[in-house]
């Protein structure tokens, strides 16, 4: 089915606060940018219906949800959102499966077929908590949960509120690549709330900018999101592995897919679950196998996606580790004119070239 | 322990009888109630909220009277307007709706605090997952409020096992039939049995503090298992 984007008209005006907002989109990925208390999980709210305003009027795709001009307010049960809040809500007396699988009716209602329950679990690394109760768990895990289980509610769009924000510079790391991986795997269109622009680049399409409860700007992430606002040359990709051999200074360490990485020693023994943290700026592409480095990582990879911001380009590259395919994603910045000379298009073979000092161990 | 008298034993299980009659009576109004106080905003609300809670300070014997003037044979709802017999006059039937009544506070404001203990949030959150808004209080705010609904009526059970003036009034204080074990003390002592009157004194009390004693408990390890979220 074609996509015909939102529609959110809102006015609330409240004693110490007023939102008036008006915007479009297209975009199967919106990000709603903008500092805390600007409004933006307000206009999450009132899309998802636990906030019905006097005055306002949403579009999602074909469905209006709220038209207070001609008294239509859809009932929140009937509303088809996937809602992942900044508290993530899960059903404490309910395992972890259950929680997952508390919108599966209306999910196979809708057509979902079963098979987006394994999914999501295989997806977002879920196995080994399915049978846990949400206060054992921790704050990254309590919203990978949150988001399996708005993934698995058969909807027709994903609220997502902050779904990084309140965990730790660690956490965050983990948990954007999961998102990246739910955009590539879910064809559910996403609305997403953040103060981060480095999340909006990495996942949107689309990215409005609320400040004092109105839109400031809206357009593609690269032309609205630039400047100070931007540090996405700064992002982090995080991988996980385990410390295969340790000699001297350094650790070889295997990552999912096979992909070997040698990393700072740091402390490690053979055997030690590791993860390590990689700036996107410190990784070098090369078009052709090189030798004669002083890097000591040099590895094969394929590029799967490719998105220019202004000066900078970011690749998303697939190492090629035992060929399983299973290797981690990690994204990698260059600038255009690089892009350009080298041809680099998606679905090239090129390598990584990575100093060993380049990574750091995080745990 | 020394063996029961046949008149303790009696008057155990009336009491015992009584007041489970008297909960199963309160549960439907006095959850609903509950639920609707904690969740709802109408106009008459604090309306509603001072009649549940007026047996509360309402002399009991008073109570007694109204019912026993509501329910009487020429009363509102006694049997000439009704055109069927309650049967609730000096049976035990009027002791269970004597002992509902006086109870319904109690139930109402502790399972009311059990409902807003649950996050709102929670619900809307059930909904918007699709679930419809009974099946939203069945499966998320009934089991997150279980423990304090179940003290709410236990503390109503309690209540009703120590119930006095109402009962008196509307059920009389026949034994065997309506005679609770409060009744049985104040007989008991009327009569100069006052070795009695101490020993059931001594069973009410042991009974209460067990109640309350299993509320307590059942209050405190609903945060443990289920942490603070």
């Amino acid at each position: 089915m074609t996509w015909s984007g939102i529609e959110v008209r809102l006015r609330i005006v409240r004693r110490d606060f007023e939102l008036d907002v008006a915007f479009e989109s297209m975009g199967r990925a919106v990000g709603l940018f903008g500092p805390s208390g600007a409004g933006k999980t307000t206009i999450l709210e009132a899309i998802a219906g636990w906030r019905v305003p006097r005055d306002g009027f949403v579009r999602v795709g074909e469905s209006t949800l709220l038209d207070t001009a001609h008294g239509r307010s859809v009932p929140v049960e009937a509303r088809g959102v996937g809602y992942l809040p900044q508290d993530d809500l899960l059903f404490p007396h309910w395992t972890v499966r259950e929680n997952i699988r508390a919108g599966i009716e209306r999910a196979a209602r809708r057509g979902d077929d079963a098979g987006t329950f394994e999914r999501a679990v295989h997806v977002l690394e879920l196995a080994p908590l399915l049978e846990r109760r949400p206060a054992t768990l921790s704050g990254g895990e309590l919203r990978r949960v949150g988001l399996a289980r708005a993934i698995c509610s058969g909807p027709t769009i994903l609220l997502l509120d902050e779904p990084l924000g309140a965990l730790d510079l660690e956490l965050r790391r983990r948990i954007l690549p999961y998102l990246v991986r739910v955009r590539e795997e879910f064809d559910v269109p996403v609305v997403l709330v953040t103060h981060d622009a480095t999340e909006v680049h990495a996942l949107c399409d689309h990215a409005i900018v609320i400040e004092g409860g109105r839109v400031r700007a809206s357009g593609s992430p690269a032309a609205v999101l630039s400047g100070p606002a931007l540090h996405a040359t700064e992002f982090e990709n995080v991988l996980r592995g385990e410390a295969l051999e340790c000699e001297g200074g350094t650790a070889l360490v295997r990552v999912g897919g096979g992909a070997l990485f040698r990393i700072p020693r740091a402390g490690l023994e053979a055997g030690d679950r590791v993860l390590f943290g990689l700036r996107a700026a410190d990784i070098v592409l090369a078009t052709a196998p090189v030798t004669g480095l002083s890097a000591r990582n040099v590895l094969p990879a394929r590029i799967e996606s490719l998105a220019t911001d202004r000066d900078d380009v970011f690749l998303l590259v697939r190492p090629d580790g035992d060929g399983s395919g299973d290797a981690p994603l990690l994204w990698v910045s260059l600038t255009t004119g690089a892009v350009q000379d080298l041809a680099l298009t998606p679905g090239g073979a090129v390598h990584l070239v990575v100093k060993t000092q380049s990574c750091h161990r995080l745990a | 322990m020394p063996s029961l008298e046949p008149e303790t034993l009696d008057a155990l299980l009336v009491s015992l009888e009584v007041a489970s009659f008297a909960m199963l009576l309160d549960v439907v109004p006095g959850l609903g109630l509950a639920y609707l106080l904690a969740r709802k905003e109408w106009r008459g609300k604090s309306l509603v909220e001072t009649l549940v809670t007026l047996p509360l300070v309402l002399p009991p014997v008073a109570v007694g009277f109204l019912l026993l003037f509501t329910f009487g044979r020429e009363g509102p709802l006694g049997s000439r307007a009704l055109g069927i017999d309650l049967d609730l006059i000096l049976t035990w039937k009027g002791a269970v709706l004597a002992s509902a009544v006086m109870s319904l506070p109690l139930v109402v404001r502790t399972a009311r605090v059990a409902f807003e203990g649950v996050n709102p949030r929670l619900e809307s959150m059930g909904r918007s997952l699709g679930l419809a808004r009974t099946r939203v209080f069945l499966t998320i705010t009934l089991p997150l409020a279980r423990r304090g609904l179940f003290a709410a009526l236990v503390l109503g059970f309690g209540r009703a096992l120590g119930e006095f003036g109402a009962t008196v009034i509307i059920a009389g204080n026949i034994p065997g039939k309506t005679q609770t074990l409060a009744l049985a003390i104040f007989d008991n002592y009327q009569l100069g049995h006052e070795r009695e009157a101490l020993r059931l004194v001594g069973l009410t009390a042991v009974i209460a503090f067990l109640l309350i004693w299993f509320v307590e408990r059942l209050l405190a390890s609903g945060a443990e298992r289920e942490g603070p979220r």
